[in-house]
């Protein structure tokens, strides 16, 4: 039986915004984890009512932007923020945007774009992330190189802690270290701190003109060539990427081969020559196709493209391996990589973030994903790099034989969590420990 | 007092001439770039992690404090050792371990001085961006200590932009390791994020990777002069409008383009009300586009704007920028710095503060400003010797912060907290930001012995 308190959450957001039918919930709930009931707040006050209440039923709580996943909130509330959806101000003196949480990160984009401006960090997933979700995973992407990663874009925000307190922090200074960086930290926290409900969003004036240039490849490691050679040149565009021919028809329908996606945002006079050296370069390195893209349409369904291969990978965490090495080491990680996974070209999925250093696989069906984790990822340390996120961590302490360090870190970040969230009320299914 | 026995420890840890307690040799460690002081316990300056694994360890045996210290350079009194405390010197610790240019990273030790890494990274024609004025004597560790950043932050962003992980010694003398030599790295939580701009107070850095980039193929350094200061911030919105972000958008006073010219005759008016530094890089190919822009934006403005022609007229016009902290001790002997920030649309707005303020306390302001940040440096000119003049300025740095904090901005743009603002911190946050530090310093310093008293009290 659960202890959710369905006539309170009405209570609190209206009828209307309260579903327990189970039919009715599906559509707003991923993963294994059966909630009793889906609540759509429609303002911070009603956030914070929620998660006070949660606490005073002790009762597990997930927060989503339109989809909620359900791990460890069995018997459990999910908290959608979809209705939470308002650009509550778009600032041109001081680039910034005031965005709710529940804006989803596509419109936002289109929001931006209209208002000559720039926001870049890649959505996770295209149709359904939202602003919200995209700071609380904060993760970096393809053009961090050039940008920074997302967390560059948080100035401040409004936040319901797992205790249901509220907290605001941060200004629209884009220079700002007063206090301990909280701004900074909670992102990439999955919502285990607290609850974002507003989000004080740094942006940059719109790029003068954008380009991309692409070409396919009979190979993985004649593509990789082509970047190393660019690097060596002091070429660093936008985004330098590389998707294999088993998942580039995703990126682009008829695609034969292995698909380079190079992105250039700048200025016009240098992007044509840009252009021109970058076309060059992959036409010497024995790319088929390449081809300079300067119409507007032709660009944005290149991007999507890309964003779509992303989005893929993204969705399937647990058949998904992504590592890092420097950028010039990538020659001898696909190399290294080729022996652990065969022929790269015909794998269920490998895409390269070249500036990054960054490999990201999509794991055959039946693959034991932290065999192969380990495996890939001392090929990545003897290249200076690691798997990514926590369960490189721990991976990393593993090879140094360090399970202290690996102890002491957990330990600190459990600490962390346990003052935040004493109840361990939000976001349960998120681990700390890998 | 340190008792024989602790001393005795910490030499054999980390060697006789490393360990100071005597009297005169300690007083050099209580100073900082502020006028605050303090006097330690005594100064260990280990040379590896190991040793500081075992300084942490005997001083939580023997329940003694540290106030970590790299060159001493701060504006914020971050590491003077205000409570009874050991200083754990940083300078040491200096080497370079690996310039990876290929893969755009290196390693430092936390003692290696800002300006010694730019010099070995420029023969590689590399860079790394934060450059505080102190950069020729700041330590690496101490601009991550504070956060530091510098004049071309507008575009570049501060020093936790380029820091990409650390090694950090925990209060409980354990070692771990945040972030990597990547972007992607990070451990569940950001760990890196928040150690850096703590000023100590969760972790002793004993190591740093930082993020390098090549230097930029072209830059271009621009001039402008302005009858009045309200000219030169309209200036800089014009150009933010127009989709340029400058390097660098640095304004001076007229009370520094005087204090400057008795000192660098650089030729600048000294009836000009600002002066604004603009500075662009890039692409060859894209300079020239962005001089005009910009020259447009400022000639319908400006009574003068000129372009440096070369490398000797671009050193003339750093000059005076480079020489305006120093160049008011002409004018009287001590001054005090600030670094409040506004959102960049309320700096006309934050100018006039500052003027009110020397008008309302009858005090000598004058203004450095970082414009295209909104970050200003007023330095307010007083003698530190004459103890109600001192008081004035004290209150005069007060209501800076509040007008700063009424103008939706921060007490601290880029000089951290320590203990300079700490006492207004309260002011900047709500009780439930001021406790979120606090949950973070308990988690990682139960019993508050890393830099104690420092940003927050637990």
């Amino acid at each position: 039986m659960s202890n959710v308190n369905i006539s309170k959450l009405k209570g609190i957001v209206g009828d209307a915004n309260v579903i327990d039918s189970l039919s009715e919930m599906a559509k707003y709930l991923k993963g294994q984890g059966k909630p009793v009931v889906v609540v759509l707040p429609g303002n911070t006050s009603e956030v914070s009512s929620i998660v006070k209440l949660a606490n005073e039923q002790n009762v597990k709580l997930a927060v989503g932007g339109a989809v909620v996943n359900t791990q460890g909130i069995t018997g459990g509330i999910a908290m959608v923020m979809s209705r939470m959806n308002q650009i509550l101000e778009m600032d041109h003196l001081n680039l910034v945007a005031v965005v709710e949480p529940g804006v989803l990160h596509k419109e936002f984009l289109l929001k931006v774009a209209e208002a000559g401006l720039n926001f870049p960090p890649e959505p996770y997933e295209v149709e359904t992330s939202s602003v919200g979700g995209c700071f609380a995973i904060g993760d970096s992407d393809s053009k961090s190189f050039e940008y920074g990663p997302t967390r560059t874009f948080l100035l401040g925000f409004e936040m319901v802690l797992p205790t249901g307190e509220i907290l605001d922090i941060g200004n629209k200074c884009i220079k700002n270290v007063s206090g301990l960086d909280f701004i900074h930290f909670a992102v990439g926290s999955q919502g285990t701190f607290g609850i974002f409900t507003k989000l004080l969003v740094k942006l940059l004036p719109a790029p003068e003109a954008k380009k991309a240039v692409i070409g396919t490849f009979a190979s993985m490691h004649k593509a990789n060539a082509t970047f190393n050679n660019l690097i060596k040149r002091n070429v660093l565009p936008t985004r330098m990427n590389l998707i294999n021919a088993s998942l580039a028809k995703n990126a682009k329908p008829g695609t034969e081969g292995q698909l380079v996606i190079i992105d250039l945002q700048g200025f016009k006079e240098s992007g044509k020559n840009i252009a021109n050296e970058v076309a060059a370069v992959l036409t010497l390195g024995g790319g088929s196709d390449v081809k300079i893209i300067e119409d507007e349409v032709e660009y944005d369904q290149v991007i999507n493209g890309w964003l779509k291969v992303r989005a893929y990978l993204n969705a399937k965490p647990e058949q998904t391996v992504e590592f890092a090495v420097g950028p010039m080491k990538m020659p001898q990680a696909l190399a290294q990589l080729e022996a652990l996974t065969g022929d790269l070209g015909a794998y269920p999925g490998v895409i390269v973030e070249g500036l990054l250093g960054f490999v990201g696989l999509a794991l055959p069906e039946g693959t034991d994903k932290l065999a192969l984790a380990r495996k890939v990822n001392k090929l990545a340390m003897s290249l200076g790099g690691n798997v990514k996120g926590l369960l490189g961590h721990k991976l990393k302490a593993e090879v140094y034989n360090d399970a202290e360090m690996w102890k002491q870190t957990t330990s600190l970040l459990s600490e962390l969590r346990q003052q935040f969230d004493p109840k361990g009320i939000l976001n349960p299914g998120v681990s700390l420990e890998a | 007092m340190l008792s024989q026995t602790v001393v005795k420890r910490l030499k054999e840890i980390v060697g006789e001439k490393n360990v100071v307690t005597d009297k005169v040799g300690l007083l050099t460690y209580g100073y900082d770039g502020t006028l605050l002081s303090g006097e330690a316990l005594g100064v260990v300056s280990p040379q590896t992690t190991e040793q500081v694994v075992e300084i942490v360890k005997l001083m939580n045996e023997h329940n003694i404090k540290l106030v970590p210290r790299g060159a001493g350079t701060n504006e914020s009194g971050g590491t003077i050792p205000s409570e009874e405390s050991v200083v754990i010197s940083f300078t040491k610790m200096t080497k370079i371990h690996e310039i990876d240019t290929e893969n755009f990273v290196a390693v430092v030790e936390p003692g290696v001085i800002n300006f010694d890494l730019q010099v070995e990274l420029e023969k590689k024609k590399f860079y790394f961006p934060p450059d505080p004025s102190s950069f020729k004597a700041s330590t690496i560790g101490g601009n991550v200590g504070e956060c530091s950043g510098g004049p071309k932050c507008f575009k570049y962003g501060v020093t936790r932009d380029y820091i990409l992980g650390l090694e950090v010694v925990l209060p409980n003398g354990k070692v771990i390791q945040t972030g990597g030599r990547n972007f992607q790295s990070e451990p569940g939580y950001d760990l890196t994020r928040i150690i850096v701009g703590a000023e100590g107070t969760l972790g002793l850095v004993t190591k740093v990777f930082v993020r390098i980039i090549p230097i930029p193929r072209a830059k271009k350094t621009m001039l402008a002069i302005y009858d009045k200061v309200e000219d030169a911030s309209q200036t800089v919105a014009d150009i933010v409008a127009a989709g340029i972000i400058p390097t660098t958008l640095e304004l001076m006073d007229n009370l520094l383009i005087n204090t400057t010219e008795d000192f660098t005759h650089a030729g600048i008016p000294r009836d000009a009300g600002a002066v604004l530094i603009i500075e662009v890089d890039g692409y060859p190919e894209d300079m020239d586009g962005q001089v005009k822009t910009i020259g447009d934006i400022a000639k319908t403005i400006a009574k003068e704007f000129k372009v440096a022609q070369s490398a000797v007229e671009v050193d003339q016009i750093w000059t005076s920028r480079r020489s305006a902290f120093g160049s008011v001790a002409r004018v009287r002997p001590s001054y005090g710095v600030n670094d409040i920030t506004v959102p960049r649309s309320n700096f006309p707005k934050a100018i006039g503060g500052v003027l009110k303020v020397a008008k309302d306390f009858d005090v000598t302001i004058g203004v450095v400003a970082h414009a295209g940040d909104g970050n200003l440096h007023p330095l307010i000119l007083f003698d530190q010797r004459n103890k109600e003049e001192t008081e004035t300025v004290h209150a005069a740095e007060q209501a800076l912060c509040m007008m700063a904090l009424d103008l939706e901005g921060t007490i601290s743009g880029e000089h951290g907290i320590g203990l300079v603002k700490k006492k207004y911190l309260d002011k900047e946050f709500t009780p439930a930001a001021m406790e979120a530090f606090r949950k973070i310093k308990r988690s990682f310093d139960p019993t508050n012995r890393f830099n104690p008293g420092k940003v927050i009290d637990l």
